[in-house]
């Protein structure tokens, strides 16, 4: 099998809060039009690497490549319009504005108001969130907000979507009507997805590369069958045997 | 138990604003200052009537100062000197080009939003988020500068724009000033405007979502430093607006905005700070019960103003939230 393409390059990040070393040295490359997952244990600098990547961070120092540009340094506005999205580990919607206006409020001003309009009916359809159009952010359930911020990241019809901890709060019928909805953005629109997620079964069953982080450092890469066995992944999460 | 908290807190600023209300009443029936008659309901009616109408003005600056703190948490006390600044303008305008006072405003508001757009990017676009004491220092250091370049200008004498000053009989004993109607219309005409511009427009639900999370609105694609920009050009805009219109009712110097600021202070303390309806309705009801407490307690221009900062402070202290803020988190 031929090498895929790569729709992120990331080359060495850096990232340390005082003391400590959140990202230390992170290189990696997403496939592009795959869903790779990203896994590690807790603090092993999943979170910081996404908000590095989407710019709500700002490096050290590395580089990240997206379609050839380097995006570090970038404001995370500008990052987004170069048509990377993203959804956060514990859901950030706007509470006091309804579920459409929180769809609308991702569109760009550049595309006509009634297009973005159809897009917003067209996802919150696709997540099974019409009913709720009208219902603020804060009083939908947990669940619902999850994929309430899930649709918000498609409005722009990205390329790349970073998905933070997708499983975690959600059912499992809500958890897998939204991996289905992940699966038909890879398989039918080509999409690029990467996943942080602790659900190993959503790791293992849906991502065709995963990438093993541990004190900020990318430790092994691979196919899912072969990271289960990898030892060092083992270690990292178990300690010494 | 903050859910009873809540409640409790909510019950006391009722039991507050009752107070304030009949207070004037009991003062004035302590010292003869209410008679039960016609002549007496008719007076109360008309300084009712001043109160709303009053409080419709203030309320529209007040909304500008609560817009800059709801989306960038600035508190912005040169507010007042916008609201003075526009004042200035509008009577320029007058006695030099001989604009209509309100005709003017198609040209002091495109004015005031440059100010706005150039003091947010020049001044507060590189602090915001930062500690709150420097934006504040800032504002308070632009204010002072405003009074001092008018001041330099135009001296500390009172000016006034005689405008529309018969009064308005709306029954045989009950008048108002027109221009204190046109006012009135006017604040009411421009709040509502926008209100709807921040409801539906576009960049109205960017503002709002900015006002909401600005961090969510940058991974959303929205450019908070540009929506920064028109939030305190809108707000200038707002205080200019609001200094056109009561430069048409009373006179002013240098030294008035001082006063509009704590004004507007007041109100979005009472209506809760960073909320628009909240600001509407707060400037209302704080304008009501100062023309209360003037029309019933004797000396009672010097009292207004202990009232309402008084006011301030009590509000704080019940509910910080005031009516209708945002839960501190």
């Amino acid at each position: 099998m031929a090498e895929a393409e790569i729709a992120l390059d990331i080359q060495n990040l850096k990232k340390y809060f005082g003391g400590i070393k959140a990202v230390d040295g992170c290189t990696f490359q997403v496939p592009k039009g795959q869903i790779s997952g990203l896994i590690g244990p807790n603090g092993s600098g999943k979170t910081t690497t996404f908000n590095l990547l989407t710019g709500v961070l700002e490096a050290d120092s590395g580089d990240v490549f997206y379609n050839g540009e380097n995006i570090v340094g970038l404001r995370p506005y500008e990052i987004f319009n170069r048509g990377i999205s993203r959804t956060f580990q514990i859901t950030r919607i706007y509470r006091e504005m309804t579920v459409f206006e929180n769809m609308l409020s991702a569109s760009s001003m550049k595309i006509p108001v009634r297009e973005a309009r159809e897009r917003a009916e067209q996802l919150m359809e696709f997540v099974t969130l019409t009913k709720l159009r009208g219902e603020y952010g804060g009083n939908l359930s947990y669940g619902q907000q999850k994929l309430l911020e899930f649709a918000r990241a498609l409005m722009t019809d990205p390329d790349l979507i970073l998905l933070d901890e997708p499983a975690a709060g959600v059912n499992r019928t809500l958890l897998n009507n939204l991996l289905e909805h992940i699966h038909h953005l890879q398989e039918d629109q080509g999409k690029t997805v990467l996943i942080v997620e602790h659900d190993m079964n959503v790791i293992m069953n849906h991502c065709e590369k995963v990438f093993v982080l541990d004190y900020g450092v990318k430790i092994a890469e691979g196919l899912p069958e072969d990271i289960q066995k990898n030892e060092d992944v083992i270690e990292a999460y178990f300690g010494h045997r | 138990m903050q859910e009873k908290a809540e409640i409790r807190s909510k019950y006391w600023l009722a039991v507050f604003l009752v107070a304030a209300y009949t207070i004037p009443f009991g003062v004035g029936i302590y010292t003869d200052n209410v008679f039960f008659d016609l002549q007496w309901l008719a007076d109360l009616t008309t300084v009712i009537l001043n109160g709303i109408m009053q409080g419709g003005v203030y309320a529209m600056f007040a909304v500008g100062l609560t817009l800059i703190f709801g989306v960038m948490r600035i508190i912005n006390v040169a507010h007042g000197e916008l609201v003075m600044l526009g004042a200035y303008l509008t009577w320029m305008f007058f006695f030099y080009v001989g604009v209509d006072p309100l005709l003017a405003l198609f040209i002091t508001l495109p004015i005031a939003f440059c100010i706005g757009l150039l003091i947010q990017k020049l001044l507060l676009n590189a602090v915001v988020g930062g500690p709150e004491l420097t934006p504040l220092l800032i504002t308070f250091g632009l204010g002072l500068t405003i009074i001092h370049i008018v001041e330099a200008i135009f001296t500390t004498d009172y000016r006034t724009i005689p405008y529309a000053p018969d009064a308005f009989q709306l029954t045989e004993t009950i008048a108002v000033s027109r221009s204190k109607i046109i006012s009135f219309v006017m604040a009411a005409f421009i709040s509502i405007s926008v209100f709807v511009f921040l409801k539906l427009h576009r960049l109205g639900k960017a503002i709002r979502a900015t006002a909401q999370n600005a961090d969510v609105a940058m991974v959303c694609g929205i450019n908070i430093f540009h929506i920064y920009m028109i939030t305190s050009g809108l707000a200038a805009a707002l205080a200019v607006a609001g200094g056109a219109l009561v430069s048409i009712q009373f006179g002013f110097n240098p030294e008035t905005g001082v006063l509009y600021t704590l004004q507007a202070f007041a109100i979005i303390v009472l209506g809760g700070r960073g909320h628009y309806i909240g600001a509407l309705i707060g400037g209302v009801m704080l304008a009501v019960i100062e023309s209360l407490i003037s029309f019933m307690i004797p000396n009672g221009t010097a009292m207004v103003e202990i009232a309402s900062y008084g006011m301030m402070v009590f509000v704080l202290l019940i509910r910080p939230r005031g009516l209708m803020g945002p839960k501190e988190n």
